[in-house]
């Protein structure tokens, strides 16, 4: 029971919120979001009490310490999501599907605990269709407009495909070698031809999880049509997750074919970086930014990946830490920003500065985070990640990574200097954010500041994941 | 790792799908005429647009019927084996059942139980 408990506790707030759903009357309803928020806060405060570690069902789910920071992580980025989603949902039009909003996240929250604890290839797909088909779901959810139930479609449409491959990736490993576990896959998966088949189907199918390119093009009309705090689930919770699984598994289960695969990974990483960075340049409209941006930075991800270490393994997680409070900061202005007035392209955004200070502020903290720049927390995890490569001896890697960081460092910078430099004649007037928004900007900032400072958090993972690989 | 093997298993692939279309785009008679353009409806000829509305007011019993659907897939094990589980089992079932009728009260709440 206890070696559950991240996936039970989820469980138990869900069944709540359906019954606080079926007997509060209708007035009530906006209480809910208190509600989930409060509930979601417990949950991820008590997944930080250390507990026993183990598998369960005879190998099929399995945790160790170290899944159990990816998990808390992933807890932190969906209850700053749910804060942040508090403003939107207040609108009149989304009033009568408060909970479910919810619990649809939710149980995709749940899905991705399976994913990662997955001990069988069976346990991790179902895991991986319960995190893709509810967010889904969550796309679509202001379903009476064209973009957003385009979104969910689209989304539904590509996740099917990509499980599709993998699934046919799956069926290859077990044709070959007999049997899903984990275990009993790594020894035996030494690299004939049809597992080379069957790694890259499998390989493909996560890429497009992740949106790396050249599996991405699915990502910008989705993270653009979606409301824009499922975006930010989509490109932090749902992204850090894929990462974590897809490292778990490199680096336990294709650890025979590690030398095949790291070059897969290599060109996939710059790949990945360079085209991401070169789409993100043209874009005007704020969320289709974000999206290139969050594709860039998984090729940034992928640089740790390629270590194949310790070092690697830590740095990953660090950064995906890092970015989520980056990102989601970002997100949080711009769904601010959004609510109040509807404006989503970077225009809109000049003159931004003299109405509203305190955003902008929090904007940049975010913007330099995730360019890099010392001394936010950004810049830290960037740079581990270059020395977990550098380790390896991959320099032509490490000068392609930072050459793609200076690129990036000017479209980040053009966001900056519409708010702070660029004159309007009809600037986003001055208004008040509420509680909830300021909460998780406050959370946001607090984090990409602290967390670049203390070396605790770092050496705390490193020291967990010593026991990762097995 | 052979990439010659490799290569083959593409290339047979690709041979073989090609052959098939290819076969039966040249080989078997041709004959056109206007009602094979239209879809099948028993050999009736067609009226009206293929748009039509239709109800789906179904697809919300079928999925109302999936909780019970899943409810007696589990029931049967458990029951095979209830001496042994005990209490423990019981327990189990019960928040299993605890969990599909919250769905089952959400959907009624919903109003997914009435006909329109």
């Amino acid at each position: 029971m206890l070696i559950m408990r991240h996936e039970l506790l989820l469980v138990a707030i869900l069944v709540i919120l359906l019954l606080v759903e079926i007997f509060l009357p209708e007035k009530h309803k906006h209480r809910i979001i208190p509600l989930a928020i409060i509930l979601m806060g417990v949950v991820t405060a008590l997944g930080f009490i250390p507990g026993p570690t183990g598998s369960l069902f005879g190998g099929m789910y399995s945790t160790s310490n170290l899944v159990l920071i990816m998990k808390n992580i992933l807890n932190i980025g969906t209850l700053v999501i749910f804060i942040q989603s508090a403003e939107w949902l207040k609108k009149d039009e989304n009033r009568e599907k408060i909970s479910e909003y919810f619990i649809v996240l939710l149980s995709s929250l749940i899905g991705m605990f399976y994913m990662i604890s997955s001990g069988d290839f069976l346990m991790f797909y179902l895991g991986l269709e319960l995190a893709t088909i509810p967010v889904a779901a969550a796309a679509a959810f202001e379903r009476f407009k064209e973009k957003s139930a385009e979104a969910g479609v689209k989304l539904i449409f590509m996740s099917a495909l990509s499980s599709g491959i993998l699934l046919y990736g799956i069926s290859m490993i077990y044709g070959t070698i007999g049997t899903m576990y984990f275990q009993d896959v790594a020894p035996k998966f030494t690299g004939s031809s049809l597992q080379v088949i069957a790694f890259i189907f499998f390989f493909a199918g996560m890429a497009f999880k992740i949106s790396l390119v050249p599996f991405h093009l699915w990502a910008a009309d989705v993270y653009e049509g979606a409301p824009i705090n499922v975006t930010s689930y989509l490109s932090v919770v749902s992204k850090g997750a894929a990462v974590f699984i897809l490292m778990i598994l490199l680096y336990t289960v294709f650890t025979k074919i590690a030398l095949m695969w790291r070059d897969v990974v290599y060109i996939i990483a710059i790949l990945t970086m360079t085209v991401g960075n070169l789409f993100a340049m043209r874009q005007r409209n704020i969320k289709r930014f974000l999206a290139f941006s969050s594709i860039s930075q998984a090729g940034f991800i992928l640089l740790g990946i390629i270590g194949q270490s310790q070092l690697g393994m830590t740095t990953v997680i660090y950064f995906v830490l890092i970015y989520l409070f980056s990102n989601l900061g970002a997100f949080g202005v711009a769904t601010a920003i959004s609510n109040k007035t509807g404006k989503e392209t970077i225009d809109d955004y000049d003159g931004f500065y003299r109405t509203n200070p305190l955003l902008s502020l929090a904007m940049m903290l975010s913007l330099f985070s995730l360019a890099g720049i010392p001394p936010l927390a950004g810049f830290f995890g960037k740079f581990f990640l270059f020395t977990a490569a550098a380790k390896q001896g991959l320099f032509i890697l490490i000068v392609i990574a930072v050459l793609n960081t200076i690129i990036s460092l000017y479209y980040y910078l053009l966001v900056i200097k519409a708010m702070f430099l660029n004159k309007s004649d009809q600037p986003i007037a001055y208004f008040k954010s509420d509680f909830y928004t300021r909460l998780g900007l406050l959370i946001c900032s607090a984090g990409i500041i602290i967390i670049g400072f203390a070396s605790p958090i770092y050496e705390w993972i490193l020291q967990l994941s010593h026991g990762l690989i097995y | 790792m052979s990439a010659e093997s490799l290569i083959l298993f593409f290339i047979v692939g690709a041979f073989l799908v090609g052959v098939a279309v290819l076969f039966s785009s040249y080989v078997p008679p041709k004959s056109s005429n206007p009602q094979k353009f239209e879809p099948y409806e028993c050999g009736i000829p067609t009226e009206g647009l293929t748009w039509l509305q239709f109800n789906v007011g179904y697809y919300m019993f079928s999925i109302i019927y999936l909780v019970f659907d899943v409810e007696t897939i589990f029931l049967f094990p458990w029951a095979e084996v209830m001496k042994e589980t005990g209490m423990r089992g019981f327990i189990e079932i019960v928040i299993f059942f605890f969990i599909l009728g919250v769905g089952l009260l959400y959907a009624w709440k919903k109003g997914a139980l009435k006909w329109e």
